[in-house]
C-alpha cells in the first residue's frame, strides 16, 4: 500500500509539474500577444496580405431633367510581356499579334512592330503598352484571347454620351489641366478611393474572413445643371448653321429663365466634344461667353433708358433731335453707325433707331455716378458668380476714370466691357420686374448620401422699379414691331421686347476692327416675361450688321416658346411713338 | 453449499463470476482430483457496491469520444463550408465583374444612341420635319392659339438642311435607322463592281439578328 507520505510527494510533483508547465506557456503567450505581437502581426500580414484599391467613382453631370452629360466609365489598357509572347517562337507570336491588331484596330503588323521594338532594347523585355483607352467590348475580345502574356488594366475616365452638347460648359479632365464645370465643381463630383485589405491562400483566392475594409470608398456627388440638353443641342446646331451663312467667326447662344436666373441653354461656336478636345481650337475649350467680356454696343441702351425712366429723367415719348454726329462740347464726339438726317425721336425712336447721338444727349440728364451705381447694380464690371473657371468680371472703369468719350460711350455699350452672361444678367432683371436674380447653371450637388449642397443663393438685387422695366420692355418693342428688322424679329401671337447691337471691337492697338460683334437680345412674352434670349455673333461676313443675329434669334426664342409652352400674349403691343 | 455467497452476489454480476466460482466449487466438491488442483486458486475480490459505483463506465467514455468526433467533424464540415463559399463569393464576384461590364457596355451604348444628334439625325433620314409655327388648343373655351399651319417639308427638318452640325465623337460608326439596308446595297454593289477577295468577306460577315422579333409592323418582345 502507498503511504500518505509518498501519496502527498506526488501530489506536489504533479502540481509543480502542472504549474511549470502553465506558467511557461503563459509566458510565450504574453510574449507572443503582447511584447512581440506588432512584429509578428506585421511578419504573417506581409506574408500574404494583398491591399486593393476601392474606387471611389466621380459623380455624373446631369441636365435638368436628368439626362447625363457626363459620367464616368472604365477604359482598359493592354500590356502584354514581349519576353514570354516570343517565347513559343516568332511565328506564334506573329499569329498572336494577328488577331490582338484585328480587335484593337491597329493591325497585326503595328502589334508585332511594338514587340519587335521592345525586344531589340531589352530581349528579356517584360512589358509593352499595346493599346490605352478601349472600351468593354474591345476589352472582352481581347480578354477571351488564351495569352497569359496580355495582361489588362482598369481606369476611370470620362464619357460625355452627348458629345458636344454644352461640351464647353462641361468641360474635361486632362493632364494639361481641367477644365470648365469638371474643374470648378471638382469638389462635388470628385469621389475618393478606398482601400481595403484581404490575406489570400495559394490559390489567389480570398481568406474567409480575413477582409477588412481599411478605409470605404466615396463616390463623388451628382451635379445637377439648370441646362435643357435638348434646347441646348438646338441652340448649338442652329447656331452653327448661322455661324455658317453669315461667314461669322464664332457665336454665342444663351437663353436664360426670367423669373429664376437659371440659364436653359449656353451654345458656343465653335463648340467643344469633350471626348475630342483636339478636334476644337483651343482658344475655343472655353466658354467665352463667361470668360471673354466684350464691348456690348447698342444692347447697353436698354439699360441707360431703363435707368432714366427708373430716375424720372425721362419718359418713353420724351423727344430728341438725333443728328448723325454729336459734339459734346468737351470733346467727346460721336456718331451713328450709318449717316442719317436728324430724326426727331422719342426715347423709344432713340432705341428703336439705336442712335447714340440721341441716347447721349438724353443720358446726360444722369450723373455718371448715377450710372455707374446702376451699372453696378445691373451686374456690370462684377463677375456673374457662375461655378466656372475663369469667369471674367468685365471691365467697368471706375467714373473718375471716364474720359468725356468714356462718359457718353458708356451710355451705348462702348468704352465698358462685359461677357454675353452679364448683359444677360442685366436683362434678367429688366424681365423679372427690375429686380436683379443671380443666374444660375447649377441646381445643386446630389451626394451619395443624399444631402444636397451647393445650391444656388438666390439674392435679389432691386435695381430698377417694375414700371420702370415693364416701360422699358414695352420701349423695345418698339425694334420688333416697327424697326428695321421687325420682319426677321417678329414671332406670331407673342409680344416681343428686343434690342440690337452692333459693336465695334477694338484691335489691341488702340483702334477699332473692321467688322463687328453684332447681337440681338431679347426677353418674351412682353406681357408676362418667361425668357430672356441672346445672341451674339462674332464678325460676320455676309451681312455685317445685326441683321445677321435677327434670325437667329427668331429661331431660338420661338424655340424656347414652343418648348416651354409660353402662353400666347393675350395684351396689345405697349405702342409707344418713335418720334414727335 | 455457501447459498450465503451466492446470496451476497448481485443479479447482474451472478452471471458469469458467480457461476463460475460457484460452478468450479461445485466440480471441485464433486471430483476433487488433485492433478486439478492447482488451477482452482482464480479468486477474484467481489467490489462492494460503492467500489463498482465508482469505477468508470465504457458508455462514459463513448459518449465523449463520440462527442469530440462530432465536433471535429463538424468543424471540418464548417471549415470546408466556409472554404466552399469563398470560392463561390469568388466565382460570383468574377460573374459580377463581368454583369458590370456588359452593362457599361450597354449603357454607353444607350447613351450615345439618345442623344439628341442621333435623335435628330434619325429623325431627318426617316423624313420626319418640325412644324415651326405653334399652334395651341385652349381646353377650357377650344380657343385656338397661334397660327396653326402645316409643316413645311423642306425648312422643317430638324438639322435645318445641314446634317448634324454638334459634334460627338462617340457616335462615329453608329448606323441611322434605315441605313444598314443602305449600306449593305452599296457593300453589294461595291462587291459587284471589283468582284474581288475582298467582297467575299463582306458577304461573310454574319448578319446581326434582331434581340426583338418582329411581329406586323412593330417589334414585339416575346414576354407577355
Amino acid at each position: 500500500m502507498v503511504g500518505k507520505k509518498m501519496l502527498r510527494r506526488r501530489t506536489a510533483v504533479t502540481v509543480l509539474a502542472v504549474a511549470a508547465t502553465v506558467g511557461i506557456l503563459g509566458a510565450k503567450l504574453v510574449d507572443i500577444q503582447v511584447v512581440q505581437a506588432d512584429k509578428l502581426q506585421k511578419e504573417s500580414v506581409t506574408a500574404k496580405e494583398v491591399s486593393t484599391k476601392l474606387l471611389g467613382n466621380r459623380g455624373d453631370i446631369v441636365d435638368a431633367d436628368g439626362t447625363v452629360l457626363a459620367t464616368t466609365v472604365y477604359t482598359y489598357t493592354a500590356q502584354a510581356s514581349p519576353k514570354d509572347a516570343i517565347a513559343g517562337g516568332r511565328e506564334k507570336m506573329v499569329e498572336a499579334a494577328a488577331k490582338i491588331g484585328a480587335i484593337t484596330g491597329q493591325g497585326g503588323d503595328a502589334v508585332v512592330a511594338l514587340f519587335d521594338a521592345a525586344l531589340k532594347e531589352n530581349p528579356k523585355s517584360q512589358y509593352v503598352l499595346i493599346k490605352s483607352g478601349m472600351d468593354v467590348g474591345t476589352f472582352n475580345k481581347l480578354d477571351a484571347l488564351p495569352y497569359p502574356w496580355l495582361t489588362f488594366k482598369k481606369f476611370q475616365s470620362r464619357s460625355y454620351p452627348n458629345g458636344a452638347v454644352a461640351g464647353n460648359l462641361l468641360g474635361f479632365l486632362s493632364q494639361g489641366g481641367d477644365s470648365g464645370l469638371e474643374k470648378s465643381e471638382n469638389g462635388c463630383l470628385a469621389g475618393e478611393n478606398g482601400e481595403e485589405t484581404y490575406q489570400r491562400g495559394a490559390d489567389g483566392v480570398a481568406i474567409p474572413g480575413s477582409t477588412v475594409v481599411q478605409k470605404p470608398a466615396k463616390d463623388g456627388g451628382t451635379l445637377k445643371l439648370t441646362i435643357d440638353s435638348d434646347l441646348q443641342w438646338f441652340a448649338e446646331q442652329t447656331l452653327a448653321q448661322q455661324v455658317g451663312a453669315t461667314g461669322s467667326k464664332f457665336g454665342f447662344v444663351t437663353v436664360a429663365e426670367a423669373k429664376t436666373g437659371k440659364v436653359k441653354a449656353i451654345a458656343q461656336w465653335p463648340s467643344l466634344d469633350p471626348n475630342n478636345i483636339d478636334a476644337t481650337d483651343p482658344s475655343y475649350w472655353r466658354l467665352q461667353s463667361l470668360t471673354d467680356p466684350r464691348e456690348p454696343g447698342s444692347t447697353f441702351k436698354a439699360l441707360t433708358a431703363a435707368m432714366l425712366i427708373d430716375q424720372g429723367k425721362a419718359s418713353p415719348t420724351t423727344p430728341v433731335l438725333a443728328p448723325y454726329s454729336w459734339k459734346s462740347g468737351n470733346g467727346a464726339d460721336l456718331h451713328d453707325s450709318g449717316y442719317h438726317a436728324p430724326l426727331r425721336l422719342t426715347l423709344t425712336g432713340v432705341l428703336m433707331m439705336s442712335s447714340n447721338t440721341g441716347m447721349s444727349q438724353l443720358g446726360r440728364a444722369l450723373t455718371d455716378q448715377t450710372r455707374y451705381d446702376y451699372l453696378k447694380k445691373f451686374g456690370i464690371g462684377d463677375p456673374t458668380g457662375l461655378p466656372y473657371p475663369n469667369e471674367s468680371a468685365g471691365e467697368l472703369h471706375p467714373v473718375k476714370d471716364w474720359d468725356d468719350q468714356t462718359k457718353y460711350a458708356t451710355m451705348f455699350g462702348q468704352g465698358v466691357s462685359a461677357t454675353q452672361l452679364q448683359m444677360v444678367g442685366a436683362y434678367q432683371a429688366l424681365a423679372n420686374g427690375g429686380t436683379r436674380i443671380p443666374l444660375s447653371l447649377v441646381e445643386g450637388c446630389q451626394h451619395p448620401d443624399g444631402s444636397v449642397t451647393d445650391v444656388p443663393s438666390a439674392k435679389q438685387t432691386p435695381v430698377v422699379s417694375a414700371q420702370a422695366a415693364s416701360t422699358t420692355l414695352g420701349m423695345m418693342e418698339s425694334v420688333v414691331t416697327s424697326g428695321e428688322l421687325k420682319k426677321q424679329l417678329q414671332i406670331p401671337g407673342y409680344r416681343v421686347a428686343a434690342k440690337t447691337g452692333t459693336a465695334q471691337q477694338p484691335d489691341g492697338k488702340g483702334g477699332y476692327l473692321p467688322s463687328y460683334y453684332v447681337s440681338v437680345m431679347g426677353v418674351a412674352p412682353v406681357d408676362d416675361p418667361q425668357y430672356v434670349v441672346s445672341v451674339n455673333l462674332g464678325f460676320p461676313t455676309t451681312i455685317t450688321s445685326s441683321a445677321a443675329a435677327a434670325p437667329l434669334f427668331h429661331t431660338i426664342m420661338s424655340q424656347v416658346l414652343k418648348t416651354y409652352r409660353v402662353k400666347p400674349s393675350t395684351s396689345s403691343p405697349a405702342d409707344y411713338p418713335p418720334y414727335y | 453449499m455457501s447459498t450465503n455467497l451466492a446470496e451476497a452476489v448481485p443479479a447482474t454480476a451472478r452471471r458469469r463470476p458467480a457461476a463460475l466460482w460457484s460452478g468450479a466449487a461445485a466440480v471441485a466438491a464433486a471430483a476433487p482430483a488433485p492433478a486439478e488442483a492447482p488451477e482452482r486458486t482464480h479468486l477474484e475480490v467481489v467490489p462492494s457496491r460503492s467500489q463498482r459505483r465508482a469505477r468508470p463506465r465504457a458508455l462514459y467514455a463513448g459518449i465523449a469520444v463520440g462527442t469530440l468526433l462530432a465536433i471535429v467533424v463538424a468543424q471540418l464540415l464548417l471549415s470546408i463550408g466556409i472554404s466552399q463559399g469563398a470560392y463561390q463569393l469568388n466565382t460570383l464576384e468574377a460573374k459580377q465583374t463581368q454583369l458590370q461590364r456588359s452593362y457599361q457596355a450597354v449603357s454607353e451604348d444607350l447613351g450615345r444612341v439618345s442623344s439628341p444628334q442621333n435623335l435628330a439625325a434619325n429623325a431627318n433620314a426617316l423624313g420626319m420635319v418640325s412644324n415651326s409655327n405653334p399652334a395651341y388648343l385652349r381646353l377650357s373655351d377650344g380657343a385656338v392659339l397661334g397660327a396653326p399651319l402645316p409643316a413645311s417639308g423642306a425648312a422643317g427638318t430638324v438639322t435645318g438642311g445641314q446634317g448634324n452640325l454638334v459634334p460627338n465623337a462617340l457616335l462615329a460608326g453608329v448606323p441611322l435607322v434605315g441605313q444598314p439596308q443602305a449600306q449593305q446595297q452599296a457593300q453589294q454593289t461595291g462587291a459587284a463592281q471589283t468582284g474581288n477577295s475582298a467582297s467575299a468577306g463582306a458577304a461573310n460577315t454574319p448578319e446581326k439578328k434582331p434581340t426583338v422579333p418582329l411581329q406586323g409592323a412593330l417589334p414585339t418582345p416575346v414576354t407577355h
